[in-house]
């Protein structure tokens, strides 16, 4: 099959495009079901309490109230809201509702109404009596004898220590870290901050659940989980996974925070106990409150390097909390280290991590899972090193990041919460795409020098290089199944679950391309537990690669069928034929041609034969896509604004199925990158509450603050991804913090190492280096 | 019906207003939302994203301007001209906004969407020629959190050009007809 | 949240909107853009009572002075001619600022005002021109200087009477008259960390004649910075004036820390910001600079 390839490559429009751009009823929360319920949940006042009496009767007794639901109505069974591949790594420590809070926004009770007002007003008649107890809201202290136990109940598990709050422990090593030190030339240990940054999907979290009429329960949810929540939904309410039908419609953005099962289970639990349809939706401040979060961190990193600049040992020692439940405590943390040390080629590598609970909003997997907090310890820590060895960073990069044919021994032992598998490198367009982002930014001029007189405003540049992987090797898998229509047209149907980023389309477009039809004739439904097969779902960037493969594989046995049936029709070998533009044509002279519409109608009702078949896939590697940030800064040093002026990222995805849809990617996970860069934190209270849940003063970029983007794909061939391809989504998220850290350096030769750079940060840290002048030059002058 | 002597303190109200040149009346209470009553009746390209204006997600035209839907009251919207997002493309052809959304890549999840090109609506009608700046201007009460912006504003700076040229090329043709 | 709301009101002139207002006996609540009044979503409000209709929408000029009813919209300020020619913009500018374009087509002037919030944009220009505020009530309308309003606007003093119109007299003209507003937010769109705005009248040696300083979000009403105008009277403005009355008006503000910054910072900002606004007031006249 050596032809130009027709639809994969294209930048063709979104499968599902014109329904969105019309306002099509295409959302979770975009049917009415007569008869349907307002479910609301009673979040904990408290970061830390027992509830020793709650009483419901009053609000039971309100008119137009169908159900209230506490600990005491519902099966108690541990589980993990982590929507991940069973069995999930992270701890079983988590209940329906429980008798104990453990966060502010906590479950305590739940109830369904006739209306949101008045599933309001019953929440406000419950009446409950609260032991508070001490609550562990600084990580620093979770581990600290004496500090309150928060899993003391017995029958959660998998948890690594409850007694001293940790959800889990890391250590890994290869090579001999002590020993690389002792040969390096130049070591420099630095301590990194990051913070508490949130998904917020512009779509909250919402599920509408009803019993069908066989009396199975049917969940119509903004997930990107649909089969693990399926799995999860039947365990928590005891029901037979036969018994419950997951759909995934159209999703208003999930970046991780709906890999996650929030809603499913209480809204089950509803509509179980009221034989009514029922729907719960997410208020955007209980979405700040109830959803999830990116695990706050605290990081330190050594690097030892000789003389010339070359990595010796890197060795990066973590402290994480998960908040109150251990929801990706330990998969979030392990890619903090695989994922981000083996960048560099150095022999010697070390990686521990404490994840600790702590009474505080529940951290979970968000785009980049890990990889943010750990490259911007080591990126910014990097830059330092390169300078003070008088090198240019990006001659730094070039002599030391991993190349073409290097083995990652780090991935092997830290997989998905187990022993992992080693990578190796079969792709890699890393060294184009530093040298094409830093032509983007005019790097060579602009580290020399920039035009900085005597001005407030300050320009600097900076730059970082990282990576990710696609899927979780050995553990993702997905299947797909097509069916051939009468006119010609296949049905795709896929477990895999666009949450936005345009999976369906992607998908559409390989099997186009393996059947040689144009785009219109593959229709596609994704993620409903009902109509299509298994998939894990959207995570860990893999659906291009692994749903892909499996769509791949699946169409390649449908095209093998339609050959068959074609070389009867035709007369003509196999091997002679090809599929085409909607057709099957002879690759001889004879040019002969059977049109696809023919070909089916053949099928069916002359041979009495659906063309259809499946395929299930999944890889024992993750290939890693690669990215080069670059950044330029102007630092107000009068106020300690920092404004982007030009951000340039260059990213080796494999082969992009759709660039347009791949620049898109990428451009959004920058433009959350630049959040968590300068802007976004979901700040807590003394008290462990929220105070900025909402989007006035929770700060992400609006078009007006975005600066000047460069998106460069460096297209490579990735031998195990489908026409080439391997992942985009996450990797661009992780470069904008450590290149505008470094790119402040720059402009302004201070060092900020805490997430997010503040305006108040960076004037401190002016006003520190000033006075430390002003001291230097006082000893200097006699 | 409620003008300045409608004293009656009820706990529904009529409402009389013309959504995507539909001429309607309908039964609201009186503390309702726009947005709300919006989605209630069916305008589910009208989305609930904050329910504090700070999304944009919710936007319509009242009178050919963008407001929020969830900070106005159903009941101000009486007598008034509401545009929704279901009421841009006009039998079944899309407007040259949506178009170029499609084209470039300007929609992920498409939450954010209807609220985008509702505004990106209003502000060609009033400048058919907008500088980057005054698009991004326009958008900035419109929060994305998949395209990082770029593909919207570039899609809405084609569609001027593709209206301009539409307008050129339409323009004899009126000329002719009076 | 509204739903306890009885009635909604559309009166079609003042005295209607301040007879409903009499008659909620405290639970009837002035709806102008709505803005504010839904975002606080107060569940004991009872009755809703929408002004735009009670023809307060408009931009005049009477006799040496400016006149904006008070459901005057930002869109509405912004795009007026009238306005823009005011003080060198000074009120488009300030308008501009707040918050997003479908924010803008809703927000009213005197939402701005009666809403009382420390942060509130429109409030330090109009301090700067000596806005008066008209208020009607049961009794009939009361003249009001700004400041004395907006440092009760939050108590209760005002529950029964509405804003009517905003009153800024001409300010003072000519080559070596210059305005400025500037505001510090996180991002484009956001609430005022710090805003100030000045007005500033050299003659034509460079000497002040006249000045004022207003500041926001940095003391529980936006202010006017009396001992930094004094100070600078008579004086001719160079860097040292400039530092002086800097640290003049860190020490007259009283900024509390909350989630968007630290009082810390908002004092350091506040001489930035007055700092930048007079220089903007004083590079086009020439003087020394
Ligand atoms: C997303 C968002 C962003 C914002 N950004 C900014 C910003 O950048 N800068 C800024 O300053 N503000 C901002 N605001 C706040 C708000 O928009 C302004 O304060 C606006 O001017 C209020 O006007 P309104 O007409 O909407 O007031 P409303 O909400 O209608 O009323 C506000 C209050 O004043 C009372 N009231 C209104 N009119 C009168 C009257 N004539 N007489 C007596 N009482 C009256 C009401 O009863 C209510 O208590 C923002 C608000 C939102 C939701
Ligand atoms: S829902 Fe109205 S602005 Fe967000
Ligand atoms: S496309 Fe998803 S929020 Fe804009």
């Amino acid at each position: 099959m050596s032809r130009d390839r027709l639809v994969v490559g294209r930048n063709v429009r979104k499968v599902d495009g014109v329904k969105l751009v019309t306002g099509g009823a295409a959302f979770t929360d975009d049917v009415q079901i007569p008869g349907m319920l307002y479910g609301k949940i009673l979040p904990s006042p408290h970061a830390h309490a027992r509830i020793r009496r709650i009483d419901t009767r009053k609000a039971k007794a309100l008119a137009g109230v169908h159900a209230v639901l506490t600990y005491k109505d519902v099966p108690r069974v541990p589980h993990t809201t982590a929507g991940q591949a069973w069995p999930e790594p992270s701890p079983y420590d988590t209940y329906l509702l429980d008798s104990k809070v453990r966060f502010v926004g906590d479950r305590v009770a739940a109830v369904a109404a006739e209306s949101r007002a008045i599933a309001e007003r019953a929440l406000a008649l419950i009446e409950v009596d609260y032991e508070i107890l001490p609550a562990v809201l600084d990580m620093e202290q979770a581990m600290a004898p004496g500090a309150a136990v928060i899993h003391d109940e017995p029958d959660s598990t998998k948890i690594y220590d409850r007694e001293h709050n940790i959800a889990g422990y890391i250590l890994r090593e290869i090579g001999n870290v002590e020993q690389g030190f002792a040969d390096s030339d130049y070591i420099v240990e630095r301590e990194f901050r990051t913070q508490r940054q949130q998904h917020c999907p512009i779509e909250p979290h919402i599920t509408i659940s009803w019993l069908d009429t066989d009396g199975r329960l049917v969940i119509r949810t903004s997930t990107q989980v649909p089969y693990h929540s399926r799995r999860q939904v039947a365990m928590i309410l005891q029901i037979p996974v036969s018994r419950v039908h997951v759909i995934k419609p159209r999703i208003g953005g999930g970046f991780g925070g709906k890999q996650e099962m929030l809603l499913e289970d209480i809204c089950g639990a509803l509509t179980l106990a009221t034989r009514r349809p029922v729907k719960i939706e997410f208020t955007r401040e209980e979405e700040f409150y109830m959803a999830r979060s990116r695990h706050p961190q605290r990081l330190r990193m050594k690097m030892g390097v000789t003389r010339d600049g070359i990595v010796l040992a890197s060795q990066l020692t973590v402290l994480a909390t998960t908040g109150a439940y251990g929801s990706h405590s330990t998969t979030v943390q392990g890619n903090t280290g695989s994922k981000v040390l083996p960048l560099y080629r150095a022999p010697n590598m070390r990686f521990e991590c404490h994840v600790v609970y702590t009474n505080n909003p529940v951290a979970g997997a968000f785009r980049g899972y890990g990889c943010p907090q750990g490259f911007f310890a080591q990126e910014t820590l990097v830059d330092e090193i390169a300078c003070e060895l008088g090198m240019d960073p990006l001659e730094f990069h070039r002599k030391n990041v991993i190349r073409l044919g290097d083995t990652d021994h780090l991935s092997a032992q830290l997989g998905e919460g187990k022993e992992g598998l080693p990578r190796l490198v079969r792709s890699c367009g890393l060294p184009q795409c530093m040298e094409r982002a830093a032509r983007a930014i005019g790097w060579a001029q602009k580290r020399k020098s920039l035009p900085n007189g005597h001005s407030h405003l300050r320009r600097g540049v900076g730059m970082a290089c990282t990576m990710q992987g696609s899927g979780i090797a050995g553990v993702d898998w997905a299947s797909a199944f097509l069916k051939m229509n009468e006119d010609g047209s296949f049905y795709l149907q896929v477990g895999a679950s666009d949450v936005g980023g345009g999976a369906d389309t992607v998908l559409a477009q390989i099997a186009a391309e393996t059947l040689g039809v144009t785009l219109d004739k593959i229709i596609i439904t994704s993620g409903d537990t009902d109509i299509t097969p298994f998939d894990v779902g959207a995570y860990a960037s893999s659906t291009t690669i692994i749903s892909g493969g499996a769509v791949k594989k699946a169409a390649g046995k449908v095209r093998a069928q339609v050959l068959d049936l074609a070389s009867k029709m035709l007369d003509a070998p196999v091997d002679k034929l090809d599929c085409g533009n909607n057709e099957v044509f002879t690759t001889c002279v004879c040019r002969k041609a059977v049109s696809m519409t023919d070909l089916a109608m053949q099928a069916m009702y002359k041979e009495k034969l659906q063309i259809m078949d499946g395929a299930s896939h999944f890889n024992t590697d993750s290939p890693p896509p690669f990215c080069a940030t670059f950044a330029e800064v102007e630092v107000d040093t009068e106020t300690g604004q920092v404004r982007v002026v030009h951000l340039a990222t260059a990213v080796d995805p494999g082969t992009a199925i759709n660039p347009m849809q791949a620049e898109g990617q990428v451009e959004g996970a920058v433009a959350q990158g630049l959040g968590y860069a300068l802007t976004e934190e979901l700040v807590l209270d003394a008290a462990g509450r929220p105070v900025n849940a909402n989007f006035l003063d929770y700060k992400m970029f609006a078009a007006e603050d975005m600066p000047k983007l460069t998106t460069i794909l460096v297209e490579t061939d990735e031998p195990l991804g489908p026409y080439g391809a391997k992942s985009i989504s996450e990797v661009p998220i992780n470069g904008p913090a450590p290149a505008i850290a470094n790119a402040i350096f720059h402009a302004v030769g201070v060092r900020i190492r805490k997430l997010p750079i503040r305006p108040e940060d960076v004037l401190r840290a002016l006003g520190a280096k000033r006075a430390a002048n002003l001291e230097e030059e006082a000893l200097l002058t006699p | 019906m409620f003008g300045s002597r409608g004293v009656f303190a009820m706990k529904t109200m009529e409402l009389h207003l013309t959504v995507n040149g539909q001429s309607l009346n309908w039964s609201i209470a009186p503390g309702e939302l726009l947005l709300d009553v919006l989605r209630r009746q069916g305008y589910f390209g009208v989305k609930r994203g904050c329910e504090k204006g700070e999304c944009g997600a919710c936007a319509v035209l009242v009178d050919g301007k963008p407001i929020n839907s969830c900070l106005m009251f159903a009941a101000q919207a009486e007598g008034r001209h509401v545009l929704t997002i279901e009421g841009v493309a006009i039998d079944g052809k899309l407007d040259p906004v949506q178009e170029a959304f499609l084209d470039h890549g300007a929609v992920q999840c498409g939450f954010c969407t209807p609220g985008m090109v509702i505004s990106a609506k209003a502000l060609l009608d009033r400048r058919p020629d907008p500088t980057e700046d005054e698009v991004r201007e326009a958008l900035a009460g419109h929060l994305c959190r998949c395209t990082g912006y770029l593909k919207p504003v570039e899609a809405v700076l084609a569609a001027a050009s593709k209206r301009k040229n539409r307008a050129r090329r339409v323009k004899p043709l009126t000329e002719v007809s009076r | 949240m509204f739903d306890k709301v009885e009635a909604f009101y559309r009166p079609a002139n003042v005295r209607e909107a301040l007879r409903l207002l009499q008659s909620g006996k405290g639970q009837a609540r002035v709806v102008a853009g709505g803005t504010d009044v839904v975002v606080d979503g107060d569940d004991s409000v009872r009755f809703l009572i929408d002004i735009t209709h009670a023809g307060l929408s408009y931009i005049r000029r009477r006799g040496t002075a400016s006149v904006i009813g008070a459901t005057t919209t930002m869109a509405e300020l912004e795009a007026s001619p009238q306005i823009q020619s005011l003080a060198g913009g000074l009120l488009c500018k300030a308008a501009h600022s707040c918050g997003s374009m479908p924010i803008r087509n809703l927000a009213t002037l005197g939402g701005n005002m009666a809403n009382g919030s420390p942060a509130a944009d429109m409030a330090t220009p109009l301090l700067v021109l000596d806005a008066a505020v008209v208020m009607a009530d049961a009794k009939g309308r009361r003249r009001l200087p700004l400041a004395e309003y907006l440092g009760n606007a939050r108590s209760n003093r005002y529950a029964r009477s509405l804003v009517v119109e905003i009153v800024i007299p001409d300010p003072p003209r000519g080559k070596g008259c210059r305005w400025s507003f500037q505001k510090l937010g996180r991002t484009a769109v956001d609430i005022s960390l710090v805003n100030v705005s000045a007005g500033l009248h050299l003659d034509s040696r460079g000497r002040v004649k006249w000045v004022r300083i207003a500041l926001g979000s940095v003391a529980p009403a936006p202010m006017r910075a009396p001992g930094a105008e004094q100070r600078m009277t008579g004086r001719i403005l160079d860097q040292a004036l400039l530092a002086e009355i800097g640290a003049e008006v860190a020490r007259e503000v009283s900024p509390i820390s909350d989630a968007r910054a630290s009082a810390e910072y908002r004092r350091e900002i506040c001489s930035v910001l007055t700092r930048r606004a007079l220089e903007e007031c004083s590079a086009p006249a020439g003087c020394s600079l």
